[in-house]
């Protein structure tokens, strides 16, 4: 067992990490000063938002992170409420993964806000038929809820069996109530549009936006899987077996037959057929995401396509693109359609959103380099060797 | 109590301002930041009978506010007289009213360190000091601006355009817009020529945000921890010790 004393040695731990992620440091570093600028100069020098445009970047680049981040309590639904134990090794990797993601949320709404210092004024100030407010709450304890699915990462790592067991008994418990804030945050962050009737162009604009909003991100969710298996292929020199990533990849289908049906109904119960052929780019952008959503469903429905690694990525990257289109047009593009305003953000809103990104795979490297992650899933140099040549790694885990 | 209410009167107002002026240092904001702004309608008609129109516009003070169902810590708050109040000890500044209200009332302070919201109050304040008017009624020249009950306020409206259906067009806008306001205004052109915001519900944002947040919400919690609860049940049930060593929750307890 190589124990390793983390406060006397700090640089030698750091051995073996890679080196993209010093690279990030920096950038994430540069990220968090332009956050600092932000929090000194005040939100109107600072940013491109205004009067007719008080949301961006930051607001869209959320509500996209939130529904990849999904991924935790839809594998968490899977596991243990379905009882797909075959999944179990993508757990750990996609609960950090979620972990990570609501963290990088709640760090970006934090610069977002005019009064950063009282952003813990929800807990105390209580609005219950604001959208918002019902989302801030369930982030909240769903943030702990998934720190909590990540204990045992870190009680492995200090061997402490007693509360390992303790943790165990009541996962179930805590997993249904992880999936009830889920669903209720997921569905609220649709809410937020439902008040904004004069807002969001009207095609866009639905009173089933919860309903979408939620049941969209189960299918975010796992293309994030499918995604971050891949990357981490290159990241960390681990992933799941293309058994797994089939069995993922054979629910998709499901997931988006169910949100197409539901925009289908939307369009004919809310009279939007007329829209829909009217209005222009808020139409275009309509079209682009059902249509990237019912390939990927056909993509994922063929066992040939889903099984492989490769293609799997592809199906993926194509929900989401799909997702991105519809959380960006929601959230930017056909919010100020009606007053005709654009915006762009400013390079504040840009480096500070790259900086968060970037900290987010830097502090996700290093528990996965301090602890037990990737305990179940696949080391590339285990891979068969017809993936690894199909990766072009012909080498078994050559270094940087 | 009964509820304030303003009366404004586009074909009066001569555009002179003293009514930012009022509320400037009413609220001891600068003129940047007053909550009242001057809407107008461009020059028209031929040389020498030239006609424009303006009007100071604030806060409507809807009878069903989407802002103060939107706001996310309840820093917007609905009087017994109507009033919206604005709590800026609670406003984190997250801007959500900005999106919520359809007139485009409520202003950020984008010049601020620590921004906050703007708002009209109706000067709430000075009415509770026992004074009669808002600042801006009371200093307006011409009685554009006029203060009152809200029923009083309306009934005005309509008597106004009914003795001079010359003058003003047959609109008071603010009494169904959004569901109905506290605050009128006639005019003598219609609204969106002065640059009045389109308002076509008649039913405030607010009912259809109710809607989704306090009976979809609860709904969708409960059917989903019910139904994760059922469904996890049965699985334990009919799928007797399949893969002991992944159990999360052993079954031997049951």
């Amino acid at each position: 067992m190589a124990t390793v004393n983390l406060t006397i040695k700090p640089f030698k731990a750091l051995e073996g990490l890679p080196r993209y992620v010093y690279v990030l440091a920096v950038i994430t570093a540069l990220g968090l000063l332009a956050g600092a600028y932000r929090l000194y100069a005040g939100l109107g020098v600072t940013t491109n938002l205004s009067t007719v445009f008080p949301w961006g970047l930051w607001i869209s680049f959320d509500l996209t992170n939130v529904a990849f981040s999904g991924a935790a309590f839809t594998l968490a639904m899977l596991v243990y409420i379905f009882h797909m134990h075959d999944l179990h090794s993508a757990v750990r990797p996609t609960v950090l993964f979620g972990f990570l993601g609501y963290s990088s949320v709640l760090v970006i709404l934090f610069f977002d806000l005019g009064r950063w210092d009282r952003f813990w004024h929800f807990l105390v100030y209580p609005n219950l038929s604001s959208a918002l407010f019902e989302v801030s709450w369930c982030i909240a304890i769903y943030s702990g809820i998934l720190a909590y699915e990540l204990s045992p990462v870190f009680l492995d790592r200090f061997k402490n069996e007693k509360l390992s067991r303790i943790v165990e008994k009541i996962t179930i418990g805590m997993v249904i109530a992880g999936i009830t804030l889920s669903s209720m945050h997921q569905s609220s962050l649709g809410s937020l549009f439902v008040v904004q009737i004069h807002r969001l162009h009207p095609l866009w604009y639905s009173m089933m936006q919860p309903e979408f909003f939620l049941v969209s991100s189960l299918s975010a969710g796992i293309a994030a899987i499918l995604i971050g298996s891949y990357a981490s292929i290159w990241m960390f020199k681990q992933t799941l077996s293309e058994k797994v990533l089939e069995k993922l990849g054979s629910l998709l289908p499901w997931f988006l037959i169910a949100y197409l049906l539901m925009k289908v109904v939307d369009l004919f119960w809310g009279n939007k057929i007329g829209l829909l052929l009217t209005s222009g780019v808020y139409s275009a952008l309509y079209v682009a995401e059902l249509a990237l959503m019912l390939s990927a469903a056909i993509w994922f429905s063929i066992k040939r396509l889903r099984a492989s690694r490769q293609n799997a990525l592809y199906g993926a990257l194509i929900i989401a693109t799909g997702i991105v289109i519809n959380r960006f047009t929601i959230t930017w593009f056909a919010l100020s359609a009606l007053n005709g305003v654009r915006y762009f953000p400013s390079w504040v809103e840009i480096l500070l959103l790259i900086g968060v990104s970037s900290g987010v795979i830097v502090v996700y490297a290093l528990i996965a380099h301090f602890f037990p992650v990737f305990s179940e899933t696949l080391a590339v140099k285990d891979l068969p060797k017809h993936e690894l040549a199909k990766l072009k790694i012909d080498q078994p885990v050559s270094g940087d | 109590m009964a509820k304030y209410g303003f009366l404004i009167d586009a074909s009066r107002c001569i555009d002179c301002r003293a009514c930012l002026v009022a509320c400037s240092v009413e609220n001891n904001v600068s003129m940047k930041s007053t909550r009242i702004w001057i809407k107008d309608s461009a020059v028209t008609g031929e040389f020498p009978d030239l006609k424009r129109y303006s009007a100071p516009f604030h806060c409507m003070h809807c009878a069903d506010p989407s802002c103060v169902s939107a706001c996310t810590v309840g820093a917007l708050k609905q009087n017994a007289d109507g009033i919206i109040t604005y709590d800026n000890k609670a406003c984190i500044g997250c801007r959500y009213c900005m999106y919520a209200c359809p007139f485009e009332v409520p202003h950020f302070q984008w010049d601020q360190q620590f921004a906050l919201i703007t708002k009209c109050d109706f000067c709430v304040s000075r009415l509770e000091a026992g004074q009669a008017e808002p600042a801006c009624a009371a200093t307006c020249p011409t009685d554009a601006i006029q203060f009152g009950s809200q029923k009083e306020m309306l009934a005005l409206a309509h008597d106004r355009i009914e003795k001079q259906p010359e003058r003003y067009i047959n609109h008071v806008f603010g009494e169904f817009e959004n569901g109905g306001t506290s605050t009128f205004y006639i005019s003598p052109v219609p609204f969106d020529q002065l640059g009045f915001p389109t308002i076509e519900t008649t039913e405030s944002p607010a009912h259809f945000n109710r809607i989704a947040t306090e009976e979809g919400t609860p709904i969708i919690a409960g059917a989903v921890a019910l139904g994760m609860t059922g469904i996890y049940l049965a699985m334990e049930h009919f799928e007797k010790k399949p893969h002991t060593d992944r159990k999360p929750n052993g079954t031997e307890e049951k």
